[in-house]
């Protein structure tokens, strides 16, 4: 009979911290998982005020309501893929909550549309910079059919090496021009006068 | 050797006439695109044409079978915009605006541009400017003004905060439409987007699409006419996609609008400044002869000649409220002039003249007859605040309105542009009906009848015109009364 010799500085001490170890570090990859799940969704995201003021038109869009019964929710968007990436997102995100607690008043719809652009934009960078991962574990640009005739074809040749966000934007949320053509002001007296509100009312709320 | 010597001869030959045939060419594009071609067909503008193709087949197609693609003129040429402009989007890589103004155009066609900048085209806005809270706030709505008034007198294009074109403003391609840019006019509201064909503007359906209805009864008017009738006969004599379109040289089957408005003539030159031959205002109360005054920047304004006639380096004012200095002044006589040239293409000089003098007299009649009288008359009942000063709240000015508006002013194109029917049984036909029918006694009505009497007799019973209403008692065969007597004398 073999016997397997341990090395003499594992003693029972040691098995008993490796053990209690490992199961406290497979729960703790269990609960990141649960936790990147549970503030990816929709109920979650929306617990902010702020947010609830995004969704709205996200409620109204194809993403919410597709022909395929799919819904994309916040964190299927905007959440990479895996554990260490999604708590990275998370962690990187967390300084939203940070604003949400001590920067401007965002629950206020004003405040909100004045910064949305500034959102839009980072966001639009990030999924430039993965690569439109995220569309990409629903869409598979091979599979896109579309309504027109020749979608495929676009796909096929004019999309090549273009990633999904170069031309899908304002696909979801209220419509934000392109960073290279927004023009502050006029994205102020829009909210202005959605607001109904004095003209310069929305220069002075930014600077505030 | 007989046929070295030939080939010899028209190797000269080639060699001095292309040098000619190229300075030919160069001759016609200097003049209509000032744009040298080096800076068309911009390599990007190939990414368009690619995905568009897929997504957007028909306008694609059009402009393939256009003279813009046969030059290498591709979409981004003319949509290209920069970032800073106000209508600029970023567009699949591109920062482009879905706008193509005349100002765009104007890049490589400078001179129409120009003349369409000064014209009473591009004002087409402005004009009826006093007009609109009238017939829009009172008469009917907003809503009506973005799908009705606005699709031929154009809209105030509003781009949005998020960088969307207001709905309420677009899509619209009226002819004095202002731009985001702030230029005036819509070059596709008669030269269709994607194509620009020549012939489609040359075509009378471009003008009629606006130039019909009681403002400007012109469609109606144009088909009742004989030139209309010849149009209709000749059309597929009439040459309409030649590069160039002189009358007498390119055609002579028929005119159509753009001939008489706009198009050469031998000793006439061709000019997108389309009111610059119309010697009368048609579309007013009460008609008159106009000066067309030329400012120095270019912008242009029509001036009544019962005005001050100003003179060269004078200032005054624009149509918009500012202040211009005056380049030239052009008469009613010198604009009936060039007109006259058009006729004279197919007529002989005393048809022309016979004819302008029928439309003269007709334009006078209606003035003195039925306009001067009616327009004192609605003013002294202002002025006796038997009317309120808002418009169409009674009776009394709808009949006004649609005796000088709508029966006036087709009595008025009629006799312009030679339709019969027009001018009579459509338009003063009408005029006198309303007149005697309906506007006299609904002043009688408003004012009563000691009022009434007073103003009919010192604006309307004093003039020989109505003196026969002085004769009741004379026999009436047209209505079946006293048949077989005397008739009216």
């Amino acid at each position: 009979m073999i016997k397997i010799r341990m090395p003499l500085f594992i003693t029972r001490h040691v098995l008993l911290a490796l053990i209690l170890g490992g199961v406290a570090g497979i729960g703790f990859m269990v609960f990141l998982t649960e936790f990147d799940h549970f503030t990816s969704t929709e109920a979650f995201c929306t617990n902010c005020h702020s947010m609830e003021l995004v969704a709205e038109p996200y409620r109204e869009s194809a993403h919410f309501r597709p022909a395929s019964g799919v819904r994309a929710s916040c964190g299927d968007c905007h959440v990479s893929e895996g554990v260490f990436a999604a708590t990275w997102d998370h962690f990187i995100g967390g300084k939203d909550l940070y604003n949400q607690l001590f920067g401007p008043d965002y629950d206020d719809p004003v405040i909100a549309k004045l910064h949305m652009p500034e959102a839009a934009f980072s966001a639009r960078e990030w999924f430039k910079k993965r690569n439109s991962a995220t569309c990409k574990r629903c869409h598979v640009k091979e599979a896109i059919y579309g309504t027109r005739p020749d979608t495929v074809e676009i796909h096929k040749q004019d999309a090549k090496d273009k990633s999904c966000i170069e031309c899908h934007y304002n696909l979801v949320h209220a419509k934000v021009p392109a960073e290279s053509v927004f023009k502050r002001d006029e994205w102020n007296r829009m909210v202005e006068q959605e607001f109904d509100l004095k003209r310069g009312a929305a220069d002075k709320l930014l600077e505030e | 050797m007989r046929n070295v010597r030939i080939t010899k001869w028209y190797l000269h030959l080639l060699l001095f006439a292309f040098p000619l045939w190229l300075g030919a060419i160069n001759i016609s594009f200097a003049d209509k695109v000032s744009l040298d071609s080096s800076n068309w067909g911009l390599e990007e503008g190939e990414a368009c044409i690619s995905c568009h193709k897929k997504s957007s087949a028909g306008l694609t197609h059009q402009w393939q079978s256009s003279a813009h693609a046969s030059a290498g003129v591709n979409c981004l040429d003319c949509h290209y915009a920069d970032q800073v402009d106000k209508d600029a989007i970023e567009h699949e890589g591109s920062i482009i605006a879905t706008i193509v103004s005349p100002k765009d155009c104007g890049r490589c066609h400078t001179r129409e541009y120009k003349e369409t900048e000064g014209s009473v085209h591009s004002k087409a806005l402005s004009l009826i400017e006093n007009r609109i809270p009238a017939l829009a706030d009172n008469l009917t709505g907003q809503e009506m003004v973005t799908a009705g008034c606005a699709k031929c007198h154009g809209s105030k294009v509003e781009v949005r905060g998020d960088g969307s074109l207001s709905p309420n403003s677009w899509p619209n391609t009226g002819i004095g439409r202002i731009n985001p840019d702030g230029s005036r006019g819509s070059c596709s509201a008669c030269h269709g987007r994607h194509s620009f064909s020549k012939a489609q503007a040359r075509d009378p359906s471009a003008c009629v699409w606006c130039h019909s209805g009681p403002e400007s009864p012109d469609g109606e008017v144009f088909d009742n006419s004989k030139h209309g009738m010849l149009f209709t006969a000749n059309r597929e004599k009439m040459n309409l996609h030649s590069d160039e379109w002189v009358l007498g040289k390119d055609y002579s089957a028929a005119p159509t609008c753009v001939t008489c408005h706009m198009g050469a003539t031998p000793g006439v030159k061709a000019s997108h400044d389309v009111g610059m031959r119309d010697a009368w205002n048609l579309n007013q109360p009460i008609s008159e002869k106009q000066s067309l005054i030329i400012f120095e920047d270019g912008d242009r304004r029509e001036l009544p000649e019962s005005q001050p006639v100003p003179r060269r380096g004078n200032e005054i004012s624009k149509l918009d409220g500012s202040m211009g200095k005056v380049k030239a002044v052009a008469s009613s006589k010198r604009r009936r002039q060039i007109m006259s040239k058009v006729c004279l293409e197919c007529h002989s000089k005393g048809f022309a003249n016979g004819f302008m003098k029928q439309f003269d007299n007709v334009v006078e009649l209606y003035n003195e007859k039925f306009g001067k009288p009616a327009q004192a008359i609605m003013l002294a009942l202002y002025d006796m605040n038997l009317l309120t000063p808002a418009p169409f709240d009674d009776p009394l000015e709808f009949t006004y309105w649609r005796l000088w508006h709508d029966e006036g002013t087709r009595a008025r194109h009629g006799a312009a542009m030679m339709s019969p029917n027009f001018t009579w049984w459509e338009g003063m036909h009408l005029v006198g009906q309303n007149f005697y029918g309906e506007f006299l006694p609904q002043v009688r009505e408003l004012a009563g009848a000691e009022k009434a009497d007073q103003l009919i007799n010192e604006h309307v019973l004093s003039l020989d015109e109505h003196s026969w209403l002085k004769n009741p008692s004379k026999p009436n065969p047209i209505l079946g009364y006293g048949i077989g007597k005397p008739s009216h004398d």
